[in-house]
Parts: structure tokens; C-alpha cells; sequence
């Protein structure tokens, strides 16, 4: 029998699979590719593919290559010239003065667009990938989660991983090449000196990076998270700004920002002081190139075996290699930064810190809860799921014996053993105390909650399916609706992308708002940032209105008149049942206020997480 | 872009602390740079003066600078003839001297500028934030603030870290290094001269024509955060409705947009760099090409042609910086011009301020105990103009618990009066029918509950927005035979408000409660949780946005905590928008008795109520119609 219903369900997927439905594919690939979102992981997203890198980091290496060789040349041709030959002996040094300066110039321009280029490109995939991920752990408790850390995270830190390729990879490796080759250069010249400036390059970038990374590794790790903190504040400050200032707690807020605006500030300013102290330590370093090849080249030039225009030329070099090798610890420190920011992009995507208690949308039940005495099993319920069209008797909705927490991570269950049966086209009431679970209840029947016994839909188990499936097919006006700061037509639209001017207008009136529409200007009269323009009672017929239109088969209304005039709650209520009875819709009304009688066919009372 | 706003140095004192710190460190920079030029140079020289000096055959080099003279060598190190008999061991100490110098100076750099960046930081924040919680009536755009003062501000940090001090060095070094160069050789002096101001005139250009890209691409930025912030609120409804991918596309798009935007103006400000590097680079050939032919026809001497070469490179690099800088520090500075409009724009909510105080009549409270005006319909009471006192109202079944004779203290007049008050529409927020327009008189005594009733729209929350300072009203309020300046602290002082949506913070549910005043005695949160039937416990903690809990318990908080400020500070009126909109009904009638208990201690109580049960238990109903603009 159970493999008969696995089999109804496979099928359901490969359907859901030909549709098009991304989230059943994810279904089979999901587990391996959360266990590794580590940074490193993070990280390899952000590096565009070679063939975009490469153009970069060839300009880049013609760019520093043309930077040294302007000042090799223009010292050989000065310390040349004041040996007074004749002029046919510059011209070749004055014309490649002039190309390398032109060249420094263009290769440079070229190296930044198409590194830009490429770093953004990237930054978008990123993006989009960390935005799908989000969708996917599309939270039941994510309304009044940290927003402003949010914001930090996603704009931040995923911006962050832009620079990966454009600070730490491009420079690296062009500067690494234009140092290698110029050092070979030298090498073929004067060994000695190649081996001065080869020891100087090499003590200076390991002090400076050890130098940057004892005082500022931690810091840097910790910045961004400072830097979130700090904005959950602001953010929290400016949303709860009217009680703050109600209740003259207004200082302390500002106090508590300042506090952690102070801590961030420490945190920031030991970074500066390390990053200062490695670019100071860099430029002595180039300065004690110069010396080393001075004094190493020196011998050399009065033993006679070169002459003073290379002389003066090999003096020259470190400084034109000083500035090329400063990019490398910028680079070193660039990589920390990045390398903290996908780590913390990381955990967003493994839902660890954004939503702990979260559901993943692909991921199937995950069975036993751990209490004890509740039923790990999965009750084979029966086989109407497998023998075609559901006859229109047939229960629609099956829960036995069901169990579920408000929050996965809590230790109290808010469902205890709930068996409830709801027929095609019925209309039930569902009323309780606040904090009886009604809500949970609401939340367990469109799988925003995982659960623990037998639910099934259609009789297929609803732990089985992709929860996209179940909300197909059971709908749910939330207590706290949600209004996009659009239209009000872009804030119906989404629920049927077919439906026409005129239909959203009917649905409108359906609720009660056909009036208020047209005073408001019509539809494209905008709702305001988190409803902010509509009252609470117009939100909620507007949530009403949104889900008539999506033309679920079962709709649950949890509490769908709580902030709504009692006169008109009533009339509300008797337009939806109408409605619902006209499409064969089946109602679930969640509500502690009394119906009005003869609007449903039955009430169940939930008390404790029990129905009575 | 602006390279500098005038306002900001007004603004804030770290700003203009920052620029005399840098004016100072790029005085230093360009000495020791002069310095180490000089000093390589004489190393150089010295040393092919001394082997040239020494016949080691590289061919006629004794032409160079004063290392003429013959000089001997000391083992394998040449001696050479300084003219000042430094040596060379002198000249490398002066160089190596120098250079640290320098070193510390760009060590000092980094550490002003992040401090500078701080500082600003932190006095345009603590502005921003000033303004914001002054503003009342308008619903400021979360996201977008939070995306000013974070992201955006944060653009700072590249402006003061890379932009500005490169601005700072291009008027102070740079004019520096032109002159030690003029004074060594008057041509190359003149070159430089000719080619500098033409890229200050391309910077200027080349601002011009990306001005209206930038702001497009700071649109653009903008939009993706609020596009975030929005889907990630809306998520749950998104995935009812199936709808989640959709976002996704949204945020693919928005995203794709930035790029684009960001790449125009890239090639723009990119290009004004490259016109710089190539100016810079070109110049530095010419005055390289120059000076090797002057060397060549023996019109001046290596030691000077060699400072020139060192330098001329460094006189281009803080204005190659600035170019480098340029399209970082944009945002930032976008930032910093939207941050310094609104800090100094509350110029303009005082003077509202104060037409709205002028506007405010001192009248005695000769009236009342009257209800009675226009637009407002008098409900159970006995009827308009009659005056009625506690205990002579009409009650409900469910109502009084206890006596609650007026309390004969407070004496006559006491309580809340309100006469012709009038919501108006506040600065940008456009006129709404939530608004309350007609004008309203009410009257809470002492010890009664008054419930204001009506449909959605009615401005039920307004009216007590209004009460509360929230938003602008014009009219006349008592209480106690005070008169209120409405908004102020001192008008709330003797307040207590709970607003329609709980709106809780992170902490425990004690913190909540007693937000505002943390040291009150515990014996009151108890009181405070009892009344408002409140049966969590108070050290539960909750998460930011007040989440973990659910709609009906937050509300029971909410109204806890304006219990908790009217019994802490002895307060005279509770305020109540909708307080048991997510309750039952026995809960309901819990919180009416608690409400009662209130009540005969002599306090006001003003709510609104969609709810027959709550609004049947107060003494008075007053009905409010929709107002029709």
C-alpha cells in the first residue's frame, strides 16, 4: 500500500517536473548541495568562469608590465643621454617612453571595464542564487525577523563577494606576473641585485601580511556582523519609532544605536590601523629595494660589467615594483573580507541564522519530532490517491491524529493530536481562545508547518508532496496580510495573472471595496509601504480579494474579521460563503468571534492544542 | 558629483577637523617626498660620478651632477665626492629617512580618514535619526532610511578613505612638488604648469555628463533593496499564492538592471580615469624626452634631469588618485547629499510647530463634561449638550465592577477635553481619508471609559495619533484642566498609549513592558501584566519585530505596557487604539474589568473598538462618521 502511494507521489512530481516547477526538481539535488554551503562553496560562485577573468587579468599584467618598463626606460634614456651619444641612439628609448605611457594608460582603462564587467555579471548570478535559496526557506516565521540584518546581508555582504575577482584574483595574479617576470629580468642583468629585490619583495609582503592579519583577522570577521547588528537597530529604532517616543524610551534606543555604532567604530578603526601599517611598511620596503640594488649593483658597475645607464635603471626598478607589489596584501586582505562575507552569505543559505525553525520548501517531512508517544509513522491512508478522479463525497482533507509545533525549534507542541475530517464544499468553523493553535493549525494545512502523524490531501499525504502542491490547492488569508508597496492592482494581480480590470474590480466589490476603490483613483491607486496607506480592515479585504481571485479549492480564512466593523464583518462573511459555495470552495473560517448561524455547516472548538 | 559639499563641512565639526588633519599630513607628505627625490638622486649620481671618476671604463659618465671628482673605494664600496662631503653612506640615510617619513604619513593617512569617516558617519546618523524621530504625521520609508543610513552612508568610507585625501594631497602636494620642480629645472616646471589644470577641467566635464547616470544608478540601487526587503516581508503570502518564483525574476531583473546602470556610468568615470592616466603618463614622457634631449646637447646636468624624472611622476599621482577614486566615493557622496538634505531640512516641521501652537486657543475647561459637535454623532450617551458624570452614564450588563465616584481631588474641569479638534494632513503625507477632517469636541472624566466607535476609515486611529502627537491637529485639549501643547513630552507626560499594531521590541516581555521605565517597581509589571491578561512570563525573551509570539498575545503586551507607563508614572489618561481586535471574548471581558479597575482609581480611559462587547462596556460611545474631504 505505501508503495503505492510513493508511486502516486513520484508521479505527481513528474508531472509537476514536465510543468516546469523548479522546486520538485530541486527535491532530488537538495541534500547534497546544503551539507557544503560553507564559504569556500560561496566563494566559487563568485569567481566568473576563466574566460571572462582572463581579458582582465591579461590587461592588468600589460598595464603593471607597461608601468615598470616607463620608468626602466625613461631612467636608461636620461642617464643615457647625459652620457651625450648620438641622438639616433635615443630615439628608440623616446619612442618606447611614449608607447609605454600611452599603453599604461589604455591597458588600465581596458583592465577595469572588462574586470567590472565580469565581476558584475557574476554579482548577479550571485545574487540571484542567494535569492532563490531565500525563496526556498520562504519562512512561515519570517514576518518580524530581522529585516534591517537582512537588508546588511544581502545588499553587504553579497556585494562584497563582487570584489573577490576584481581585488584579490585579478591583481594577484597580474601583479604576481609583471614581479616574477620583472625579477627574472633583473636576474638576467645583475643576479645579485635580482636576489636583493627578490628578498626584499618577499620579507615585505610576508611582514605586511602577517602584520595585517594579526591585528585585523578578527576584526574583519566581525565587521560585518557588527555592521548588521547595528542596522537591525536603526531599523527596529525607526519601525517602532511612535511606541519609543510614547513611552520616552526614545533616548535609550538612540543610546543603544550609539552603543553599537561605538563598537562598530572600534572594530573598523583596527582594521585602518593595520591596513595603514602595511602600506607604510611597504613603502620602506620599496625604498630599502632601492637600496639593496643600489649597493648590490654598485660593485658591478665599477668592476665595469655594466653600464651606469643600466645602473641607474636597475636603482630605479623597485620603485616602479614597490607600487605593483602593494596590490598583493591588498589583495590578502581583500580575500579575508570576501572570505567573511561568504561565510556569512553561507549560513543564509544553510537558513541557519535567517530562519532556523524554517521549513525548506523542498525538503520532504523529515519524520519523527522526537516525542515521545507520537506516531512516527506515516499512515498508509488508504488508496484513494492512487485510484484516479477523487469522488466528489470523499473526505478532501484527512488529519489523524496530527501533532505540530508553533515554532519547529520550540519544546512545547501548540497541536496535540488533532483528527479532523473536511468534505468537498463545506463550510467549517474552526473557533478557540487565542493561543489555542488555531493559527498553527492554519499554517499545518497549507504546509508552512512541518507536522507529525497523517494529513492527507486529496488522499495523498501532504508530508509527501512538494508543499507548492498543497497550497495549490488549500489557501490561506493570513491573520497579518501582507501588502506590497504597489498598486492596488499590482497587489491583486499576482494572485491571477489572467484576470482583467474588470474581474479585479468585481472581486472588489465582493469584499467591500468597490466604493473605496474609486474614491482611492481606481486601481493604480498605490497601498503604501507595508500597507501603510490602507487601514487595517481594507488590508484584510484586500488579502480576501487576492485569494478569491487565486480560486483556491480550499480556502482558510484565519481570522479574517479581526479588525474589521461588526456590521460589516457580518456582510463580509456572507459574500465570501456565497462566493465559496458559487466555485464549490471549500471554507475553513478560523475566528474567536461567534458566526453568525446558518454561515457554515459546523463548528469544532480548539482548545490546548485539542479539538473538544 | 560634487567633490565636496559645502554643507557638510558646516554640518559637522569632524569633518572639518579631518580636512586641517590631512591639509597638515600632505604638507609633511610633499617635504619628505622633495627630500627623498633629492637624496636617490645624489645616491645615483654619486655613485656613477664615483666610478666614472675611478676610470672603470663605462664610458664618459663624468658628466653627472657634482660627482666629479675622483674617488676612491673603501673595499668593494665606492666612496665617490659628494659636493657637502655627506657620502654615500649620508645621502642613503637622508633617502631611507625620508622615505619612512613618507611611510608614516600614508600610515596616517589610513587612520585619519577611516577616523574622519567615522566621525561624519556618526553625526549625520545621529542626525538623520534626530530628524526622523521628530517628523511626525508622515510614515517615513523603512527601508529606504535603512538603506541611507546603512549602505549608503557607508559609501562614506570610500569617500574619506580614498577620494578625499587624494583631493586634499592634489591642492596641497601637488602645488609643492611643481614648485621644487620648477626651481630645478623652469621647463619641465612649465610643462607641468600647461598640462595640470586641463584634467581638473576634464573631471569637471566628465562630472558633468554622468551627474543624471549616477542618480539613475542610485535609483536603481535603492529599488533592489526595497525590492528585497519587500519580497522577504512578503514571502509567506508569496508562497500561498505560488508566487515565489515570479519574485525571483523580480529580483533577477532589478538586479540586471543595476548592472547595466552601474557599467554606464562605469565607462563614463572609467574614462575620465583613463584621460587622467594618459594626461599624467604623457606629460611624464615629455618632460622625460625633454630632458634627455637637454642632457644630450649638454644644456643641463644628470643630477637635475634625474630629481625632475623622480618627481614628475609624484606630481601626477594624487590627481590619478582622485580618478581612481572618483566612481567609488559616488555613492557616498549620493549618500551624503540625501543625508544632508534632511538634516538640514526640519527647519521647516518648527515653523509648522509653531503655527500649530499659535493656533491652539488657552481656554478654560468651563465646557465640560459636554459632547457635542459637528460631524460627530453621539451614541448611547443621553444626547448631545447633556453633561453627565461617572456613574450617571449609561453601563452595560458586563461593565462596572466596582464604584467609581469622581475623584474629588482632581476636581471639577478635570479629566480630557477636547474641543474642535482637527487631524490635519502632515508635510508631504498626502490628505487621506483615514484622516480625520471635521472637527470633534469630546469629554473623558476621571473614572470613566469613553469607547470611540465607527466604521474602517472613520479616523478612530487618527484621533488618537492626534492626542498622542503623532499626528498634526489643530483645536483645544485639556487635561486636567491643563491645556495641551499637542506632540510635545510634556503633553504625553501624563499619558499612556497602545497604538493598533503591537509593534514590540527585541528583549524580554519585562523589557517591553517596562520600556521607558526600567527601574519601576516590579510589584507594577505585575499589576500591569494581571490587568491586561497578560499569562506569560515576563522573562520570556522575544525575537526582534517582538516575534515569538502570536498576534492575540503580542496585543495583551502592547496594552500591558501602556497599563504599566499609567500606573508607573500616575498617569491621567489611557489611550487605546482597537486593544482587543485579537482577543476573544473572555479575554475580552478580562480586560474591561481590568479596564474598570483603572477607571475607579480616577483615571480616563479613551479607546476605539470595532467590538460590540467593548464598546457596550464603556460608559460613553461616541460614533464617528466617515469624513468626506
Amino acid at each position: 500500500m505505501r508503495e503505492t502511494n510513493a508511486q502516486t507521489h513520484s508521479h505527481i512530481a513528474r508531472a509537476e517536473r514536465h510543468r516546469g516547477t523548479p522546486s520538485g526538481e530541486r527535491a532530488n539535488t537538495q541534500p547534497t548541495d546544503r551539507a557544503t554551503t560553507g564559504p569556500a562553496t560561496v566563494l566559487r560562485w563568485a569567481v566568473p568562469s576563466w574566460h571572462r577573468l582572463l581579458p582582465g587579468v591579461l590587461f592588468g599584467i600589460l598595464s603593471a608590465g607597461c608601468s615598470v618598463a616607463l620608468l626602466a626606460c625613461s631612467a636608461w634614456l636620461i642617464v643615457r643621454a647625459s652620457e651625450q651619444p648620438p641622438i639616433l641612439y635615443l630615439s628608440l628609448a623616446v619612442v618606447g617612453v611614449r608607447a609605454f605611457a600611452l599603453g599604461r594608460a589604455s591597458f588600465r582603462y581596458l583592465e577595469r571595464l572588462v574586470g567590472h564587467e565580469a565581476s558584475f555579471r557574476q554579482l548577479a548570478r550571485v545574487r540571484t542564487r542567494v535569492f532563490a535559496r531565500l525563496l526556498e526557506l520562504a519562512p512561515d516565521v519570517l514576518t518580524g525577523r530581522r529585516r534591517g540584518d537582512l537588508l546588511a546581508r544581502f545588499v553587504g555582504d553579497v556585494d562584497e563577494l563582487q570584489n573577490l575577482s576584481l581585488r584579490v584574483l585579478q591583481p594577484l595574479v597580474s601583479a604576481t606576473t609583471v614581479l616574477v617576470l620583472t625579477v627574472i629580468g633583473m636576474a638576467l642583468v645583475v643576479p645579485a641585485t635580482a636576489v636583493a629585490q627578490l628578498g626584499c619583495l618577499i620579507v615585505g609582503v610576508a611582514v605586511t601580511i602577517l602584520v595585517q592579519h594579526r591585528i585585523a583577522a578578527g576584526a574583519d570577521t566581525h565587521i560585518q556582523a557588527a555592521r548588521g547588528e547595528y542596522q537591525a537597530a536603526v531599523v527596529e529604532y525607526v519601525q517602532a519609532r511612535e511606541v519609543l517616543v510614547a513611552f520616552d524610551a526614545d533616548r535609550m534606543a538612540q543610546q543603544r544605536i550609539a552603543a553599537l555604532e561605538i563598537t562598530l567604530a572600534r572594530m573598523i578603526r583596527r582594521r585602518a590601523v593595520a591596513s595603514g601599517a602595511a602600506s607604510a611598511v611597504m613603502t620602506v620596503v620599496g625604498a630599502a629595494s632601492v637600496v639593496g640594488c643600489a649597493l648590490t649593483a654598485a660593485p658591478v658597475l665599477i668592476a665595469g660589467r655594466i653600464d651606469a645607464p643600466v645602473f641607474a635603471l636597475l636603482c630605479l626598478i623597485p620603485l616602479a615594483i614597490a607600487e605593483v607589489a602593494a596590490a598583493i596584501p591588498a589583495a590578502f586582505a581583500g580575500y579575508r573580507f570576501a572570505r567573511a562575507s561568504a561565510a556569512r552569505v553561507g549560513t543564509v543559505m544553510d537558513g541557519a541564522v535567517l530562519a532556523p525553525s524554517e521549513l525548506s520548501d523542498s525538503a520532504v517531512s523529515s519524520g519523527s519530532f522526537g516525542w515521545p508517544g507520537a506516531s512516527n509513522l506515516v499512515e498508509p491512508s488508504s488508496g484513494i490517491g492512487a485510484s484516479g478522479p477523487v469522488p466528489r463525497s470523499a473526505p478532501l482533507l484527512v488529519l489523524r491524529d496530527v501533532w505540530a509545533r508553533r515554532l519547529p525549534g520550540s519544546n512545547s507542541a501548540a497541536l496535540c493530536g488533532i483528527t479532523l475530517t473536511v468534505h468537498p464544499g463545506e463550510r467549517v468553523h474552526i473557533r478557540g481562545d487565542s493561543g489555542a493553535g488555531k493559527s498553527t493549525l492554519a499554517h499545518v494545512l497549507v504546509r508552512l508547518l512541518d507536522y507529525e502523524g497523517s494529513y492527507t490531501v486529496a488522499g495523498v499525504e501532504a508530508s509527501r508532496i512538494d508543499p507548492a502542491q498543497v497550497r495549490s490547492r488549500v489557501g490561506l488569508v493570513e491573520q497579518q496580510p501582507w501588502l506590497f508597496n504597489e498598486s492596488i492592482r499590482q497587489n491583486l494581480i499576482f494572485a491571477r495573472d489572467t484576470a482583467t480590470d474588470e474581474e479585479l474590480l468585481a472581486v472588489l466589490d465582493t469584499v467591500g471595496l468597490g466604493t473605496w476603490v474609486h474614491e482611492r483613483g481606481g486601481l493604480l491607486a498605490p497601498v503604501g509601504e507595508r500597507g501603510g496607506l490602507v487601514s487595517g480592515g481594507q488590508a484584510q479585504r484586500l488579502a480576501l480579494a487576492r485569494a478569491i481571485l487565486a480560486d483556491f479549492p480550499v480556502l482558510i480564512l484565519d481570522e479574517p474579521t479581526a479588525s474589521v466593523d461588526p456590521p460589516r464583518a457580518r456582510a463580509l462573511l456572507r459574500d465570501l460563503v456565497r462566493s465559496a459555495e458559487r466555485a464549490g470552495r471549500t471554507l475553513i473560517v478560523i475566528s474567536h468571534t461567534p458566526l453568525e448561524p446558518g454561515l457554515v455547516d459546523r463548528h469544532v472548538t480548539l482548545a490546548e492544542g485539542r479539538l473538544e | 558629483m560634487k567633490p565636496l559639499d559645502v554643507r557638510l563641512l558646516r554640518y559637522s565639526r569632524a569633518a572639518r577637523g579631518f580636512f586641517l588633519g590631512a591639509a597638515l599630513l600632505a604638507g609633511v607628505q610633499a617635504t619628505a617626498t622633495v627630500v627623498a627625490a633629492g637624496a636617490l638622486t645624489m645616491v645615483v649620481t654619486g655613485v656613477l660620478g664615483g666610478s666614472g671618476g675611478g676610470g672603470a671604463g663605462t664610458g664618459g659618465a663624468g658628466t653627472g651632477g657634482g660627482g666629479t671628482g675622483g674617488g676612491g673605494f673603501a673595499g668593494v664600496w665606492p666612496v665617490g665626492s659628494w659636493p657637502d662631503g655627506w657620502g654615500l653612506g649620508g645621502w642613503l640615510g637622508c633617502f631611507l629617512a625620508a622615505v619612512v617619513i613618507r611611510s608614516l604619513c600614508v600610515w596616517f593617512w589610513e587612520v585619519l580618514s577611516t577616523e574622519g569617516a567615522i566621525r561624519v558617519k556618526r553625526d549625520l546618523r545621529a542626525g538623520v535619526l534626530r530628524v526622523v524621530s521628530d517628523r511626525h504625521g508622515a510614515r517615513d520609508h523603512t527601508s529606504e532610511i535603512a538603506s541611507l543610513l546603512g549602505p549608503g552612508l557607508d559609501g562614506l568610507d570610500e569617500y574619506f578613505g580614498r577620494f578625499l585625501p587624494h583631493l586634499v594631497a592634489t591642492i596641497i602636494v601637488t602645488p609643492i612638488l611643481v614648485a621644487a620642480v620648477w626651481w630645478a629645472d623652469p621647463l619641465s616646471g612649465i610643462i607641468l604648469i600647461i598640462v595640470l589644470p586641463l584634467i581638473p577641467l576634464f573631471l569637471a566635464l566628465i562630472g558633468m555628463a554622468t551627474a543624471s547616470v549616477q542618480r539613475r544608478q542610485w535609483d536603481s540601487l535603492r529599488t533592489l533593496s526595497t525590492a528585497f526587503l519587500e519580497t522577504v516581508g512578503g514571502l509567506t503570502t508569496l508562497k500561498i499564492f505560488g508566487r515565489a518564483r515570479r519574485q525571483l525574476e523580480r529580483v533577477e531583473r532589478v538586479t540586471d538592471e543595476y548592472r547595466r546602470a552601474t557599467m554606464k556610468v562605469l565607462r563614463v568615470t572609467f574614462l575620465s580615469g583613463f584621460t587622467l592616466e594618459l594626461g599624467a603618463s604623457l606629460c611624464v614622457a615629455l618632460v622625460a624626452v625633454s630632458i634627455g634631449l637637454r642632457l644630450v646637447s649638454g644644456n643641463m646636468t644628470l643630477t637635475v634631469g634625474l630629481v625632475v624624472l623622480l618627481l614628475a611622476p609624484d606630481v601626477f599621482a594624487p590627481i590619478r588618485a582622485v580618478g581612481a577614486a572618483f566612481h567609488a566615493s559616488t555613492t557616498g557622496t549620493t549618500a551624503l547629499t540625501e543625508a544632508l538634505a534632511l538634516v538640514s531640512a526640519p527647519a521647516r516641521d518648527v515653523s509648522a510647530q509653531d503655527a500649530l501652537v499659535s493656533r491652539v486657543p488657552v481656554s478654560a475647561g468651563s465646557e465640560a463634561g459636554v459632547v457635542s459637535g459637528s460631524g460627530v454623532v453621539s451614541g448611547s450617551g443621553p444626547g448631545p449638550g447633556v453633561a453627565f458624570g461617572p456613574g450617571v452614564g449609561p453601563r452595560s450588563e458586563s461593565g462596572p465592577v466596582s464604584g467609581c465616584g469622581p475623584d474629588p481631588v482632581r476636581g471639577p474641569g478635570a479629566g480630557l477635553v477636547v474641543r474642535d479638534l482637527r487631524v490635519v494632513s502632515a508635510g508631504d503625507f498626502p490628505l487621506t481619508q483615514i484622516d480625520l477632517l471635521s472637527p470633534l469636541d469630546l469629554d473623558v472624566t476621571p473614572g470613566q471609559i469613553v469607547a470611540v466607535v465607527g466604521e474602517s476609515g472613520s479616523g478612530k486611529s487618527s484621533l488618537l495619533a492626534a492626542l498622542m502627537g503623532f499626528r498634526d491637529a489643530t483645536g483645544t485639549v485639556l487635561l486636567d484642566g491643563h491645556p495641551l501643547i499637542l506632540g510635545t513630552a510634556a503633553a504625553r507626560a501624563r499619558m499612556a498609549w497602545a497604538g493598533q499594531t503591537p509593534t514590540l521590541v527585541t528583549g524580554s516581555i519585562a523589557e517591553n513592558v517596562c520600556v521607558g521605565d526600567p527601574t519601576a517597581d516590579p510589584a507594577l509589571l505585575v499589576r500591569a501584566l494581571r490587568l491586561a491578561g497578560v499569562e506569560l512570563d515576563p522573562r520570556l525573551r522575544l525575537g526582534p519585530g517582538g516575534s515569538g509570539l502570536s498576534g492575540g498575545q503580542a496585543q495583551r503586551v502592547a496594552t500591558a505596557r501602556a497599563i504599566h507607563r499609567l500606573v508607573s508614572r500616575d498617569g491621567a489618561l489611557l489611550l487605546l487604539d482597537e486593544p482587543t481586535s485579537a482577543q476573544d471574548d473572555a479575554r475580552e471581558r478580562a480586560l474591561i474589568a481590568g479596564l474598570r479597575e483603572l477607571a475607579a482609581e480616577g483615571r480616563c480611559v479613551l479607546l476605539t473598538t470595532h467590538r460590540d462587547a467593548l464598546a457596550a462596556a464603556a460608559d460613553i460611545r461616541v460614533e464617528l462618521a466617515v469624513a468626506r474631504a
